[in-house]
């Protein structure tokens, strides 16, 4: 799974967000070094909405503008937490063989 | 209207033009909820304070940016869409996904890089003086010069090798298309002069073939694992006569001989037995290859490339019996149509007789009411 992949996967975890809820909340959790753009943001929605993992949920409009919420599926859950298991066995993996104490960095 | 409200409207506007790119079914469910995202992205309001050219220079920047970003956004969009309406299609479920031809597709996953291999080798005469040096008619050396038209070809064959062995199947396939674009922007001078060549035209199918092949099918592991030890010695004595008995990739730029004028055979090394060996190889190759569906299919895949190569071999064969390289022969005729339509007739034959073969097979397999078995690997490549 690709990072900007999993940081929305991951953003949309704690609730429904919309687009631009989404691009501040990657910011926030990759402690601002994920920054995506409209482009990227919509080009990933649109793939992973495709796949099953994201669903479009309530509409609102703001200042005369439309504002579109998403949330993730069960779908979309499983494969973020198979991912997070992916990650925390490489992470431990690192650790042991850096000789980290407790496998965390 | 304020200045910054005039600035977002500019703003919005452009984002609108740029939104145009994206899929019609994508504008009409994201285009109002982008340009929404889009302007609250923007940093208007936080660089009100800030010094003007200090100001413009961020604008200038984010703008670039979010054009670039809705540029490659939409381009996504479109070719994942193009790729799914491809999966989707009939010629796909019937090509790719059939198991058959899927296994042949991989077999030459790994023949085709390793014949552009053998090509860019002769682009040094490296095959061509090992045969010589065989056959005790010596008469050629190995050529160091490389000059602009040789690069795509030389450093790109060991590169499509290198990564589809490195099982980075789609760099090698990037790759492959990279050696089809040079060679062709290499060769469209002396193309257009008229000294087209049919061993630059092999190059370039070739390095077409092994990108496709790479591309749709399951990978190279799977082809080597099809391919028998039988199958790989008949794929390297095929490379070897090909790369090495018969004329190599400057073949058809000649030089001038003081005796048979303008010699367009500068690679010929051993005369007509040669030839006749090739002929034999070639013909030996093709009739084992017809043994089984995954090989028939692969000789169809092969047939592509190797057409032009054959008509450098009958203008060689045509030489070599009336004693004058590159001379026209009164026992077999010169001639672009008498090459290039039978290996055509012949790979057209074949695709048709797999497809009434599978067509016959689906219905015989209907009729006993058994589903149709996938060639495994002991039935695919029995060369």
């Amino acid at each position: 799974m690709q990072e900007p992949t999993f940081l929305i996967l991951t953003a949309l975890a704690a609730g429904a967000q919309h687009g631009y809820g989404i691009m501040i909340d990657v910011a926030r959790i990759s402690d601002g070094r994920v920054r995506l753009r409209a482009g990227t943001l919509y080009a990933a929605l649109d793939r992973l909405k495709s796949d099953g993992l994201v669903s479009s949920d309530k509409e609102e409009i703001v200042d005369g503008r439309l504002r579109r919420y998403y949330k993730i599926t069960d779908e979309g859950t499983q494969e973020l937490s198979a991912e997070v298991g992916r990650l925390r066995a490489n992470t431990a993996a690192a650790a042991a063989r850096l000789g980290l104490a407790g496998g965390t960095a | 209207m304020s200045e910054l409200e005039h600035r977002r409207h500019r703003r919005e506007k452009r984002y609108r033009r740029l939104l145009v790119l994206y899929p019609k079914d994508h504008r009409r469910e994201h285009v109002e909820e982008m340009v929404c995202v889009l302007l609250a992205a923007a940093a208007d309001d936080t660089l009100a304070r800030a010094p003007k050219p200090v100001a413009w220079a961020v604008r200038f920047g984010q703008d670039t940016a979010d054009s670039a970003d809705l540029i490659a956004g939409a381009a996504r969009i479109r070719s994942r869409l193009a790729a799914n309406r491809i999966k989707r299609s009939r010629w796909y479920s019937r090509t790719v996904r059939d198991p058959q031809w899927s296994d042949a597709l991989a077999v030459v996953s790994v023949v085709a890089p390793l014949l552009l291999v053998v090509a860019a080798l002769a682009e040094f005469s490296i095959p061509q003086v090992a045969a010589s040096f065989v056959t005790g008619h010596a008469h050629l050396r190995i050529d160091t010069f490389v000059s602009l038209s040789d690069l795509p070809l030389a450093s790109g064959a060991p590169a499509v090798v290198v990564l589809a062995f490195l099982r980075l199947r789609q760099g090698a396939a990037l790759a492959a298309v990279a050696v089809a674009i040079g060679l062709v922007g290499a060769e469209a001078g002396p193309a257009l002069a008229g000294y087209a060549s049919p061993a630059v035209a092999f190059s370039i199918l070739l390095a077409c073939t092994a990108a496709a092949a790479l591309q749709l099918s399951p990978g190279p592991e799977r082809g080597l694992a099809l391919l028998t030890r039988r199958g790989a010695v008949w794929v390297g004595v095929g490379g070897v006569i090909l790369g090495g008995f018969s004329v190599g990739g400057n073949a058809w730029f000649g030089y001038p001989n003081p005796q048979a004028g303008f010699t367009s055979f500068n690679s010929e090394v051993a005369g007509l037995p040669a030839d006749l060996l090739i002929a034999v190889v070639l013909v030996g190759v093709a009739a084992f290859c017809l043994r089984t569906p995954v090989s028939r299919r692969i000789l169809a895949l092969l047939a592509v490339p190797v057409i032009p190569y054959a008509f450098l071999w009958q203008e060689k064969l045509a030489g070599d019996l009336v004693g004058a390289p590159g001379g026209a022969s009164s026992v077999i005729p010169s001639s672009i149509l008498l090459l290039y339509v039978p290996p055509l007739i012949l790979a057209c034959l074949i695709v048709a007789g797999t497809r009434l073969a599978r067509r016959r097979g689906t219905g015989r397999a209907r009729r006993m009411g058994s589903p149709r078995t996938p060639a495994g690997p002991r039935g695919a490549v029995r060369a």
